[in-house]
């Protein structure tokens, strides 16, 4: 076939093509930016030609109805606000870092391995949930006898400078003989959550790169006690600087007996 | 079946045609039904702020959550919606009366809709999503978040509870809770 042949044949498909959509577009136009605005805009006590404007986008919608601005005391649950130039901070690792950390050893062990499980490994936790941490401590927002003595000494350079530290430290050895315990519940509970009770899965935040919030701490490889007693502490209020609630609302679901057995599966289980 | 000519070939692209012009076609009908009938529409209200500072500064700290009368007898609710869940996870409202819902989100973009009313709307960092509505049905109502929001989705929903207008009675300050009932 020649060229004009087929174009011959193309024509009415070209002519109609564009009838349709022309007239798809037309239709839009008339509803979208007419019928519609005049429709519910007579709901919304407009006349038509600002409700028109309106959806055109000449006139501006509905001014925000100025709120009373909260006279709610608010003690904030941390003064902590994450921001891109804070999170790039951490970044390396420096000899003022070490430094700062041989005044944690005592309690955190020689390398952020506790030697009395009632503290918490700091080695191979993330930056941010340490940088946190030790900024509530110093801002009152996390109480606890010793440490809000010496967060109240660092000054926020320190702060991110130990954090950094502890986060690049190779993390605790997992004990081979128990590591092996399987706990189907509680699996369920960090894989999966619960629906009914509105608990989300713990690994939904506590996972590998789940992406959940910044300050999110690491779990596994953590000590059994102190995840135990942080959890119960979360559950009875007595700690509560987690950002709107996120730890209180979910330990408080949780029976002894989960938090328990959670604190056990992270403690000698690699999850991640 | 087979199609060997040029013209059983046409007839099959135009069956096709015509069956994928049905679909969209009652696609746009249900959505113009919504727009007219129901007056569901796109929010016109732009609000903003700044999702870092969200839990530090005024309207959406913890304890200005939840629901509250405020001057003019305007019942308000103010909820955070995080990863993974809402803050607070129950909120009291009365029944037939104008009710004013305000999310925020320090995080990721969120959503919500309210089981059989027509409250439904995103709520994304840095802006304030408001809704204005009347409840007329009381009871527990489901309000799921209903944009992906990471892993623990499909576990994050709050309570909205519809009480009798008789029965919503806030507190000296002006606020109701869940728990207060």
């Amino acid at each position: 076939m020649k060229p004009a042949e087929l174009r011959e044949i193309d024509r009415p498909w070209r002519i109609w093509a564009s009838v349709i959509i022309v007239s798809i577009l037309a239709f839009s136009v008339v509803f979208g930016f007419l019928v519609l605005p005049i429709v519910q805009g007579r709901a919304a006590g407009l006349d038509a030609f600002t409700a028109i404007c309106r959806a055109v986008g000449i006139l501006p919608g509905s001014p925000a109805v100025k709120q009373p601005t909260s006279e709610a005391k608010a003690q904030p649950t941390t003064q902590v606000a994450w921001s891109t130039d804070l999170m790039r901070t951490f970044g390396r690792r420096t000899q003022a870092g070490a430094e700062i950390a041989q005044g944690c050893v005592a309690c955190h062990g020689e390398h952020g391995i506790a030697a009395d499980p009632q503290n918490p490994n700091l080695a191979g936790q993330s930056a941010a949930a340490i940088y946190k941490q030790l900024h509530d401590y110093k801002s009152g927002s996390r109480v606890h006898d010793v440490m809000t003595g010496i967060a109240q000494g660092l000054e926020d350079r320190q702060i991110v400078e130990v954090a950094t530290h502890f986060a690049s430290s190779a993390r605790r050895d997992l004990d081979p003989t128990t590591a092996e315990v399987v706990d189907e519940d509680v699996i369920r509970l960090v894989e999966r959550g619960d629906p009914s009770r509105g608990l989300p899965a713990c690994n939904s935040c506590h996972g590998f790169n789940a992406g959940g919030p910044i300050e999110t701490p690491t779990l596994s490889h953590q000590n059994r006690e102190y995840l135990a007693r942080q959890l119960q502490a979360f559950k009875t209020d007595a700690r509560r600087n987690d950002i709107y609630t996120r730890m209180r609302s979910v330990a408080v679901k949780l029976t002894d007996r989960e938090i328990e057995r959670l604190a056990t599966f992270y403690a000698t289980t690699l999850s991640y | 079946m087979r199609a060997d000519t040029e013209q059983e070939i046409l007839k099959t692209e135009l069956w096709w045609t015509a069956l994928v012009i049905a679909i969209v076609t009652a696609i746009m009908l249900a959505i113009i039904y919504a727009g007219v009938v129901h007056h569901i529409n796109p929010p016109s209200n732009i609000e903003t702020i700044d999702p870092k500072t969200l839990h530090l500064t005024g309207e959406f700290t913890e304890s200005n959550l939840g629901t509250r009368v405020e001057a003019g007898d305007q019942v308000t609710s103010r909820v955070v919606a995080t990863q993974f869940a809402f803050q607070p996870q129950c909120i009291v409202v009365p029944s037939n009366r104008t009710v004013t819902l305000r999310f925020a989100t320090p995080d990721v973009i969120h959503g919500i809709l309210v089981t059989g009313t027509n409250v439904n709307t995103m709520i994304i960092p840095g802006y304030v999503s408001q809704v204005h509505t009347v409840f007329t049905k009381t009871g527990d109502l489901l309000m799921p978040c209903h944009e992906f929001c990471g892993l623990g989705h499909s576990q994050m929903w709050a309570t909205v509870r519809v009480v009798p207008e008789d029965q919503f009675r806030p507190g000296p300050d002006g606020r109701a809770s869940c728990d207060a009932r």
